[in-house]
């Protein structure tokens, strides 16, 4: 027999655990379901836009996160949902993990997030890990006085080319457009950094190296040459949506991939509701994040109750 | 069994693996590569990896947070 639950909530990263946060308290019986708990979120180095919370790092942020939800009382298990399923007729849904579970559900909210976009270029799958990373959080420190550069022109790239100064001794940001659009606080402090160098209007065509990384070929020459000596190169190029498992169960997506849904977290199928960075919000953020999973947790509430529900 | 777990205290998959060791009752050796450089040198030419983290149990070295290697792992010492 598998084990049943009002709500699951597949993802463990701010739209999820607010989530729960809510769903424990309208008394849903509720579990997490989390490959990553904490969610993309605990990469980042310093959160500061998290409303009460000054400055913390992504991972205490969802570590206080994690035990607000154990404090409700919502066991967050560590596993892969593979599979979302339905008998034709009955309500509910039947969740089987990559651990080899089976659990049944009144309602299902979807909040797997996104994960790293890869470059796609020749070299950069060999050498990943040696010297091509996707987390400066993690690798910053095995670049001490070394040349690094970072790929992309998000915050995210703003923030990892910051925290990289650090370590590195000269830190440049390769960036397809004209202008990086960090937040104008981030870009600020890029600006004032000595140590950072923006290189625009290029791209990044090739990674080179043997047994790690030792250049980056780009399309475009700087200071004469198209081949660019490097010993790090940190990608941060934004995210793809991990929408397969809902798309798998007829939920509908939009061309980025995203899950299309409603301003309370309905999606296209009846019982299945959807939140955070795998949406089609506009601004992904936490905090955004968060109240979408509350909102949605909500609605799943009223679902389960028998209430029509207008989103 | 020997595991050790080479680690930055910034790193959060870091955390996550020794949480998951730490949930298995597995007892490991941390070392923070970002304080010792010859810790790092050792890691790097062990795995020929430049990120963390990196597990090694009974001298197989696991690449990053990856779970279902690190459950084979420690099945297979068992």
């Amino acid at each position: 027999m598998a084990d049943s639950y009002d709500f699951i909530i597949v993802g463990g990263g701010p739209a999820g655990y607010s989530a729960a946060v809510y769903a424990a308290r309208f008394r849903l019986k509720t579990l997490v379901i989390a490959r990553n708990p904490g969610g993309t979120i605990i990469n980042t180095h310093i959160v500061e836009n998290w409303p009460g919370e000054k400055s913390l790092s992504g991972f205490e942020l969802m570590e206080k996160l994690k035990a607000h939800v154990g404090h409700n009382g919502v066991e967050i298990l560590m596993d892969s949902v593979d599979d979302i399923s339905n008998e034709k007729g009955a309500k509910g849904f039947t969740l089987k993990t990559e651990g080899g579970k089976t659990y049944r559900a009144k309602a299902i909210l979807i909040a797997t997030g996104s994960a790293h976009r890869r470059l796609g270029v020749p070299g950069e799958k060999e050498l990943a890990g040696r010297g091509v990373s996707y987390c400066a959080t993690c690798d910053a420190a095995f670049f001490r006085d070394k040349v690094v550069a970072v790929v992309g022109g998000s915050d995210s790239a703003a923030k990892e080319a910051l925290l990289l100064t650090e370590y590195a001794k000269k830190v440049f940001i390769i960036y397809r457009k004209e202008k990086i659009r960090a937040e104008p606080i981030n870009a600020e402090r890029v600006d004032k950094n000595k140590k950072i160098e923006i290189i625009s209007n290029t791209k990044v065509t090739k990674v080179n190296g043997e047994m790690k990384l030792e250049s980056v070929t780009l399309d475009k020459a700087y200071k004469g040459s198209k081949e660019f000596p490097l010993d790090g190169l940190f990608i941060e190029i934004g995210y793809v949506p991990q929408s397969k498992l809902a798309e798998a169960h007829g939920v509908k997506l939009n061309k980025k991939g995203e899950i299309i849904t409603g301003k309370h977290g309905c999606t296209n199928v009846d019982g299945v509701f959807a939140a955070g960075d795998v949406t089609d919000m506009g601004f992904k953020q936490a905090i955004t994040a968060a109240a979408q999973g509350a909102s949605a947790a909500m609605s799943a509430y009223e679902y389960i109750g028998g209430k029509k529900i207008e989103c | 069994m020997a595991v050790t777990i080479y680690s930055t205290p910034t790193c959060p998959y870091c955390k996550l693996a020794k949480e998951f060791l730490d949930k298995n009752k597995v007892n490991y050796k941390n070392v923070d590569v970002s304080k010792d450089p010859k810790a790092a040198q050792e890691m790097i030419d062990k795995s020929g990896q430049m990120g963390v983290p990196v597990i090694d149990i009974g001298g197989k070295p696991i690449i990053g947070f990856d779970q279902k290697a690190l459950k084979a792992a420690l099945k297979d010492k068992k």
